[in-house]
């Protein structure tokens, strides 16, 4: 009776707890399932400006508003032409046409949230660097489509002063081909949403969980709960056992790890008993050794983490209390994580091997923590352990720095020749348009661009083979911004400003090219 | 001109200017341009006044493509969708607002292209794709899907690929299709009976999560097995023939406090609302950005199909997003035992004792065919049929023979099934 009322008292908690999603979840029910509510609450409290507000811009505008960013600016002082009404979905046909292409813009893209706040600044680029720069660094993300190189290079080095300026995205298209960069000093990620688990630990278990292994009397069970035995213990023991036999050693070569899968059926008492196979196909489990991912240890000696201060962000305090503890914790292993897959059992076994775990997380996660200096968020803390296989430390270069180095560029030719192909004929294109008078039309001919590709380079390297089939793209359309590509953009930047943003996912690390005739995408590394 | 202004009494003659972007390609060739390249006014009447395309699904995908074909120059649009609006799909397709939930989504969005782009006619359908015959479908130069049902996906192909007709050239449809899941999505191009078609890379799809009915009943251990035990057995048991319906707020409701009660009662954490719907409703993950990227890739096909500016894709895309941009641009293959395509009987070899209810199970679990509830017949004999009631009982008796009682070596079965676009054949040969 206790028991029932007690069951009753808890799911009537769990009720109270969790009601039907009010309106707003709902609406974002598709995305809170991929970023949750603290991704969520990231880009409500997000400010974008975007430069300008060309088809390109509002495409990838469109996809930041849906989601819920708090607030953009577009930066455009020019009306609306013939030609901008035709290829953009955010003006309204010939009806737009003379009006203020910022403004028409906001005013459509607004309609499709009413919980984002738009602004149209009708001041010019130029104008802004000129007499008001502190205003750009007042925005958490800065995304440029298309700007000539002169005022580029001025954005990008100026947004590249300070580590607190705001992060800028590069976007550049012509016709069928497009690249984008995002310049930022650093990038951490706790939350990469990894494909793999953490290690269930079974090489090296912890103290209850080989209690429990050892203690039980498989020969004398009752038939039922034996085949109800989670793998994890019958791999604890079968290990165990074998490495008494073999000077404690695990299985190591290809014919000890069949026998060990032998002893494994050869336990069933029954030759149906899933569990049992469930535990040979996981025998991998006892066999792999546990460690520490090297690109998580290469962090433990990032100088950033090795020269902590009190001032330091708090993930170089995480990074820096987590080398203590795989130093100093006697299995030398990240923190056990309380996440058991499922496995053929019955619920009480099942129940009582989440707790030992989850019992267990939770003591390394308080020894863990004793080994902050500083006080960190429990929310974060909690992240951090779960994902502390998979974090992530990004360092970013200023824009340009691939264009000012020869030698890099010449290595690319050899290791990444269709990619740098396209990157070298649309910088060919932004150099060109600074050399000629602001806004007239730019019909560059192949020559010219060939000839301001090949002095990136090296005296006596040669343009890649596919240079040519790059460079006649640009030629043939070279201010097209076609819906399409404009459209692709749209979706591709938006992902990539989303997980910068919200600090999940990771990131593009150096240039994102795209070719839409053969339909690739493809990186050139920072 | 005329024609189309009617449905749309803002639209006027194209304004100077208006295709200036699009223009650069279509004037000029390109590098990899097709040398039958048709530039300047040809290939422009092609894509403004003659060219008719129809758009499957005007959801996710939907919206995107529709606003893609529109700006991009195709003035006769078609679109099929059977589904209304929800206020879920409000965070991605964009051609919706809140008053139109309800509404359904082909007409709506149809409604808004053409008054946002003017000069497009968008000619929608609010109904099945299978209501439509192959006279329908033969009206158009070229399909793009942006489904989310792989049923769906197979009938489409399967249609397109029966509409060909070697002496009819016209006859054959392109059909370009487009997937997306959270941060990832695929886009292809399929040219019937020509390249590889949706039903020869079924074996590609994710093989859906599915628990079995003695762990819901008697072992649960994840808040999934409460809530499917709330859906697939408290649900038939507490309302009979009563329909459960994913998408009342009510029956959601009660299905979470039936689940949430199960799991406490096995003290099982995690049963939430949100978690109940996703499970019973099967919820996919989705974003406006994924769908922007794969609806671009596959109005960017179907603009190089109909102008030849360009080489088109060859013949699948596709992209993640989770870690950087990461893509696979490769050619799927064709495969010769294709059921749809391929025109051959399916081989398969069973031991001579295999029973005809095995072999119905083995067929089920075949991820290259995505069976359920087949039934078999032979040329001369009714081997078991799932329904009508009274042929399914009569039937039955031989679920038990065996397979070799009633079909000969190198013998044929056709397999027939609601999941099945078309008939099965198989050629059974046995081991010995």
């Amino acid at each position: 009776m206790i028991n029932d009322s007690k069951n009753v008292e808890e799911s009537t908690t769990a009720l109270a707890t969790e009601e039907a999603p009010d309106n707003k979840t709902r609406r974002y029910d598709r995305q809170l399932r991929l970023w949750a509510a603290s991704g969520q609450s990231a880009l409500e409290s997000s400010r974008l400006l975007v430069i300008s507000g060309t088809a390109t811009s509002t495409s990838i505008l469109k996809n930041l508003v849906l989601p819920g960013i708090g607030h953009f600016t577009i930066l455009d002082p020019r009306k609306v032409t013939p030609e901008d009404a035709g290829n953009n979905f955010f003006l309204e046909g010939p009806s737009s046409i003379g009006k203020s292409r910022a403004e028409e813009a906001v005013r459509l893209l607004c309609e499709l949230n009413d919980g984002v706040e738009g602004k149209a600044d009708l001041r010019s680029l130029e104008e802004v660097l000129d007499k008001d720069k502190e205003w750009l660094t007042e925005f958490s993300l800065v995304i440029a489509h298309n700007l000539e190189g002169g005022l580029l290079e001025r954005l990008s080095k100026l947004l590249w002063e300070d580590e607190s300026y705001p992060t800028l995205a590069i976007v550049r298209s012509s016709g069928f081909l497009a690249e984008f960069y995002i310049q930022y000093h650093e990038h951490t990620v706790i939350e990469s949403h990894p494909e793999t688990a953490q290690s269930l630990q079974i090489d090296k278990p912890f103290p209850a969980l080989l209690r429990d292994s050892l203690a039980l009397d498989f020969e004398n069970m009752d038939v039922t709960d034996h085949g109800h035995i989670p793998y994890v213990y019958i791999l604890v023991r079968v290990l165990e056992d074998w490495k008494k036999a073999h000077n404690g050693s695990p299985p190591s070569t290809y014919a000890e790890r069949q026998e060990f899968k032998k002893l494994i059926l050869a336990m069933r008492k029954k030759s149906d008993e899933e569990n049992f196979e469930e535990a040979e196909s996981q025998a991998y489990r006892a066999w792999t050794a546990t460690t520490v991912p090297s690109e998580i240890r290469a962090l433990f000696s990032d100088s950033k983490v090795t020269n902590i201060t009190s001032t330091s962000p708090p993930f170089f305090h995480l990074v820096h209390a987590l080398s203590k503890f795989v130093e100093e914790q006697p299995n030398h292993a990240l923190p056990l994580t309380s996440t058991l897959p499922d496995m053929k059992a019955d619920t009480n076994k099942y129940i009582n091997l989440q707790k030992l775990y989850k019992e267990r997380a939770e003591e390394e996660k308080k020894i863990f923590k004793s080994y902050l200096t500083v006080s960190v968020d429990d929310a974060m803390v909690d992240a951090f352990v779960k994902n502390s296989h998979a974090l992530k430390l990004l360092r970013g270069k200023r824009w340009g720095s691939l264009d000012e180095d020869p030698k890099a560029l010449a290595e690319l030719v050899e290791t990444s020749s269709k990619q740098l192909s396209t990157h070298l004929a649309l910088s060919a294109l932004t150099s060109l348009a600074t050399k000629q008078q602001p806004n007239a039309p730019l019909t560059p001919t192949i020559e010219a661009l060939t000839a301001e590709a090949q002095a990136l380079l090296p005296a006596g390297v040669e343009l890649p083979a596919e240079f040519g089939d790059a460079v006649g793209e640009v030629a043939r359309a070279p201010n097209a911004d076609l819906p399409n590509t404009a459209a692709l953009l749209g979706g591709i930047v938006a992902q990539e400003v989303i997980k910068m943003i919200t600090k999940q996912y990771i990131p593009i690390y150096g240039s994102c090219i795209i070719d839409l005739i053969e339909t690739w995408t493809g990186m050139l590394p920072v | 001109m005329a024609s189309q202004s009617s449905s749309n009494p803002s639209a006027s003659a194209d304004w100077p200017g208006r295709y200036h972007h699009i223009d650069h390609i279509l004037d000029t060739p390109g590098p990899r341009t097709d040398p039958e390249f048709a530039a300047g006014d040809q290939v422009k009447n092609f894509l403004r006044k003659e060219s008719k395309i129809l758009v499957i699904g005007a959801g996710g995908l939907g919206c995107e493509i529709l606003a893609n074909l529109a700006l991009t120059g195709f003035k006769d649009i078609h679109v099929i969708d059977m589904d209304t609006i929800d206020i879920s799909n409000l965070n991605r397709q964009f051609l919706f607002r809140p008053k139109d939930v309800g509404q359904p989504k082909a007409t709506v969005a149809a409604e808004f292209i053409m008054k946002r782009v003017p000069g497009v006619k968008v000619t929608p359908y609010f109904g099945k794709i299978q209501d439509k015959d192959d006279d329908y479908y033969m009206q158009f130069n070229l399909v793009i899907c942006g489904l989310d049902s792989v049923e769906a996906r197979r009938w489409m192909n399967a249609t397109l690929v029966n509409l060909v007709d070697p002496d009819v050239p016209d006859s054959l449809k392109p059909m370009i299709d487009g997937g997306t899941e959270g941060f990832k999505g695929q886009a292809r191009v399929i040219l019937p009976t020509i390249t590889s078609c949706y039903e020869c890379s079924l074996d590609m799809l994710n093989k859906p999560t599915a628990f079995p009915i003695c762990t819901i009943a008697n072992t649960p251990r994840l808040p999934e097995h409460c809530i499917e035990w709330a859906s697939v057995l408290e649900w038939p048991r507490v309302h009979g023939d009563k329909k459960m319906d994913t998408d009342d707020p009510e029956h959601i409701g009660w299905l979470y406090k039936v689940a949430a009660a199960r799991a406490a009662e096995f003290k099982i954490e995690g049963v939430t609302w949100s978690l109940t719907q996703g499970v019973v409703k099967n919820i996919i993950p989705a974003i406006a950005s994924t769908n922007a990227i794969i609806a671009a890739a596959c109005c960017n096909e179907a603009f190089k199909i109909s102008t030849s500016s360009a080489a088109f894709l060859n013949n699948y895309f596709m992209l993640i997003g989770t870690d950087g941009v990461y893509s696979y641009t490769f050619e799927h293959e064709k495969r010769d035992d294709c059921p749809v395509c391929g025109g051959q009987a399916v081989d398969i070899t069973l031991n001579p004792e295999t029973t005809v209810e095995q072999l119905i199970e083995t067929l089920t679990e075949r991820q290259d065919l995505q069976i359920k509830k087949p039934s078999l017949s032979t040329p001369t004999k009714q081997i078991y049929l799932q329904a009508p009631p009274q042929l399914e009982k009569s039937t039955r008796p031989n679920l038990e023979k065996k397979v070799s009682e009633l079909v000969p070596p190198g013998g044929e079965v056709t397999v027939t099934s609601s999941t099945l676009p078309m008939s099965l054949s198989l050629r059974i040969s046995y081991s010995t």
